[in-house]
């Protein structure tokens, strides 16, 4: 299809980078706001507001949350179409309860996992959570939305969209894409070396979008190419299901002989019998792990088989320290509290999977290294807007003559995802601070406020792109650059008039959560301020350079 | 604190590295000093420098952290220091003269 | 601008279904392959899984660059269409043996 190799990677890069990049600016920019998801959280729900906290007790605290919790009824009805016969009104038998911590958590998210009566797959669950203060034990209202970690992360690996899993599928394919798009890209440009520091923000626009997205594109090259990586190899099992599938028989086999090897019972026994204090077993696994020279907090608590002969307890360390999430894991048998099995240390195998699992859900400790993602993230998000840029800058003009609304269009989609984007995100941090706060139903409105702005965003953007069709600049970039500042300023202005927690004060506590969430909105006000500036310069500066315009440097 | 400064110390040394391996081009060479091109014997000084300043990163990343956790540290460090530079060399180009105070007109 | 040798839009199709699918099918036996191999050599069986998986992306990404840049579109189909139902088929062959 092509005369060369050169020519089919730079085809592959321009058309599959063009179509999937749309996908890939919302995940490179919810994912880098997901790295501080916790704190958003914070932000958006001002009860949460206190210090992290370690795991609680389980026989006092946990305990008593976790025998009165029963399946979200969102997941009952889910689960309708995959039962033979009705569904029972309360679910009895408990195959699971987890309580999961990091140090970034003040308030703990815990599940539940019930046994599915006359369920087509025996081996389904269905489940309930809550989220608890450790504290006292108390529930958090189940409508409050964690706009962090429940909202914008999934918004990153799912785009919330969930029927058929189709999200998963498209974010998937864009991170294909994207490791396409980079190695592509290093086989285009000829002196990546070279220009490896060169960006020329006075020559034409083409040239400087250029200059920025190879500098981008480049020097975050690793981050890139590993954070598309681990997050292709994170859902393996979504987008190859082989061993549930076709290998499904090796993989029961293996179940079969890993229950025999380790002591961990795979099934039920059908006996009835107490739960020993959890709190003694989770002191016994700290014990060792200090023996062993790695004393830590507890990451993981699990129980398996709750309520039965052949249940256990899993003890798990927070992987704060390390990359790997959590550390291997100590389990009791649930009715004595006796040891049945210390995970051995991980495999070589293991340990890789471990780290680059790790390296992109980052459950560690490490300021810098957390902000640097943050940067990496934007960077990702600079080299995709200004690959679109690049687009357009090339055609415009070709199409105007053309009489195409090609250019057009592009534009108008890159100026969505891209500055409308960040409106919608702004859109729904405002709602959360001027929605009623007994409004039933809270969490589902602040995500209609977030589909809504960025709709009206594409509607501006469409409308305020005409001139790309004439070959000159849309102002919507602009415009849309000004928007972001006003509503930046605005959210933080809200922040402080609706829970009273202002900068200075937060400031003043060391409360970096919210701090930093509203220093990061004004810094990013200002960023848009400049741009917008910038942009009406050369907007003004364009049609007197028009005559010159040849557009030579099109490739690298 | 301690930490803090020696992740500090090592960003600096990523961007002096990142800064002598740039200036040991042409073209960024007459953006910093503005002169004729440089002599064979100081594109190798700098190279050498740069490599070392790299290495020398590296090696306070490991100082601070587990090395699963430096090698992505100094990965990322490496990043942020080439931007720096990059943007330094297109608005402040002389600033990056520091690093080479010490040599006189290309060697 | 990168531009395409004179090609009808079915071909172009042509192109990206085998790059999509083909590639699917291809990095699908693969990891199955992976699997069964490793598994049956001694191998914990999800460092076996986690083994596979690894390499596959990498792979998936290196047939899919292969099937734009290869010559003949009929060759791109038989490799990564029919070596991804041998991969798999023998990997079927591996698990009968084994289960």
């Amino acid at each position: 299809m092509f005369q060369n190799f050169r020519l089919a990677m730079a085809w592959l890069h321009t058309w599959f980078g063009l179509v999937l990049g749309f996908v890939l600016m919302a995940v490179f920019f919810f994912g880098a706001l997901s790295v501080f998801d916790r704190e958003i959280d914070r932000w958006a729900i001002p009860q949460s507001r206190f210090e992290p906290q370690p795991m609680p007790s389980f026989d006092q605290v946990l305990r008593p949350v976790f025998e009165s919790m029963q399946p979200t009824r969102e997941n009952v009805e889910a689960m309708r179409g995959r039962v033979n016969g009705p569904m029972p009104e309360r679910f009895e038998t408990v195959r699971r309860w987890g309580a999961y911590t990091t140090h970034r958590d003040p308030v703990l998210s815990i599940f539940a996992g019930y046994e599915v009566p006359n369920a087509k797959d025996p081996e389904e669950s269905v489940f309930g959570s809550r989220t608890i203060d450790p504290r006292n034990g108390q529930a958090l209202p189940d409508d409050r939305l964690k706009i962090g970690s429940q909202f914008f992360y999934p918004l990153h690996y799912s785009l919330n969209f969930h029927w058929k899993d189709i999200g998963y599928w498209i974010v998937g394919s864009a991170a294909l894409v994207m490791l396409l798009a980079l190695v592509s890209g290093v086989v285009m440009h000829r002196k990546i070396f070279r220009e490896l520091f060169t960006f020329r923000p006075k020559k034409s626009t083409q040239r400087s979008a250029l200059d920025l997205h190879n500098l981008t594109g480049v020097v975050a090259l690793p981050f890139h190419f590993f954070f598309a990586f681990t997050g292709l190899v994170i859902f393996a099992g979504i987008y190859f299901p082989v061993t549930h599938t076709q290998l499904d028989p090796l993989h029961e086999l293996h179940e079969k002989l890993d229950a025999e090897k380790t002591g961990l019972p795979h099934d039920r026994a059908g006996v009835a019998a107490p739960i020993a204090s959890v709190d003694a077993m989770v002191a016994e696994a700290q014990r060792r792990w200090a023996a062993k020279g790695m004393a830590g907090e507890v990451g993981f608590l699990a129980l398996q088989h709750v309520g039965d002969a052949n249940g256990y307890v899993s003890v798990y360390r927070a992987g704060t320290d390390r990359i790997a999430l959590t550390g291997e894991g100590i389990h009791f048998k649930a009715s004595t509290g006796e040891l049945l099995r210390e995970d051995p240390p991980p495999t070589a195998v293991a340990r890789l999977n471990e780290f680059l699992t790790g390296l992109h859900l980052q459950h560690f400790r490490h300021w810098l290294l957390r902000w640097l993602y943050v940067l990496g993230g934007l960077a990702g998000c600079v080299c995709i807007a200004t690959g679109f840029l690049f687009f357009v800058e090339k055609r415009k003009r070709q199409h105007a003559k053309q009489g195409s609304q090609g250019a057009r269009v592009v534009d108008a989609l890159a100026v969505t995802t891209v500055t409308g984007m960040v409106v919608a995100a702004l859109g729904v941090l405002i709602a959360n601070r001027l929605l009623p706060d007994d409004l039933p139903a809270r969490g589902s409105w602040e995500q209609y406020c977030f589909w809504g702005t960025w709709l009206l965003a594409m509607a501006h953007a469409f409308w305020r792109t005409a001139p790309v069709a004439e070959g000159r600049t849309a102002p919507a970039w602009r415009e849309q650059c000004w928007a972001i500042a006003a509503l930046a300023v605005t959210a933080v202005l809200l922040n402080w008039l609706t829970t009273g927690d202002h900068l200075l004060r937060t400031l003043a506590q060391g409360y970096w959560p919210v701090a930093g969430v509203d220093l990061f909105m004004l810094a990013g006000a200002a960023v848009a301020v400049l741009a917008a500036r910038r942009l009406k310069r050369r907007a003004e500066r364009a049609p007197a350079a028009a005559g010159g315009i040849a557009a030579k440097a099109a490739h690298a | 604190m301690r930490d803090a400064l020696m992740l500090a110390a090592a960003l600096a040394a990523n961007v002096a590295g990142l800064g002598w391996l740039a200036l040991a081009m042409d073209v960024h060479w007459q953006q910093v000093r503005g002169r004729a091109p440089q002599t064979r014997a100081m594109v190798r000084l700098l190279r050498v420098l740069g490599v070392l300043g790299l290495a020398g990163s590296l090696a306070l990343c490991l100082a601070v952290d587990h090395a699963s956790m430096a090698s992505l540290v100094w990965v990322m460090a490496l990043a942020a220091a080439a931007l720096v530079v990059a943007f330094t060399l297109t608005w402040r180009a002389r600033w990056l003269g520091v690093l080479v105070a010490w040599a006189r007109t290309g060697g | 601008m990168a531009t395409t040798l004179p090609v009808s839009r079915l071909h172009v199709a042509l192109r990206i279904a085998a790059a999509v699918l083909g590639g699917y099918a291809f990095t699908w036996g693969f990891i199955a392959l992976g699997v069964g191999l490793l598994f049956a050599a001694g191998m914990p069986f999800h460092d076996a899984e986690h083994l596979s998986s690894i390499l596959a992306f990498l792979v998936y990404l290196a047939v899919f660059c292969w099937a734009f840049a290869a010559r003949s579109l009929p060759r791109v189909w038989a490799v990564l269409a029919g070596g991804g139902a041998l991969m798999a088929g023998a990997a079927s062959l591996i698990q009968y043996a084994i289960v």
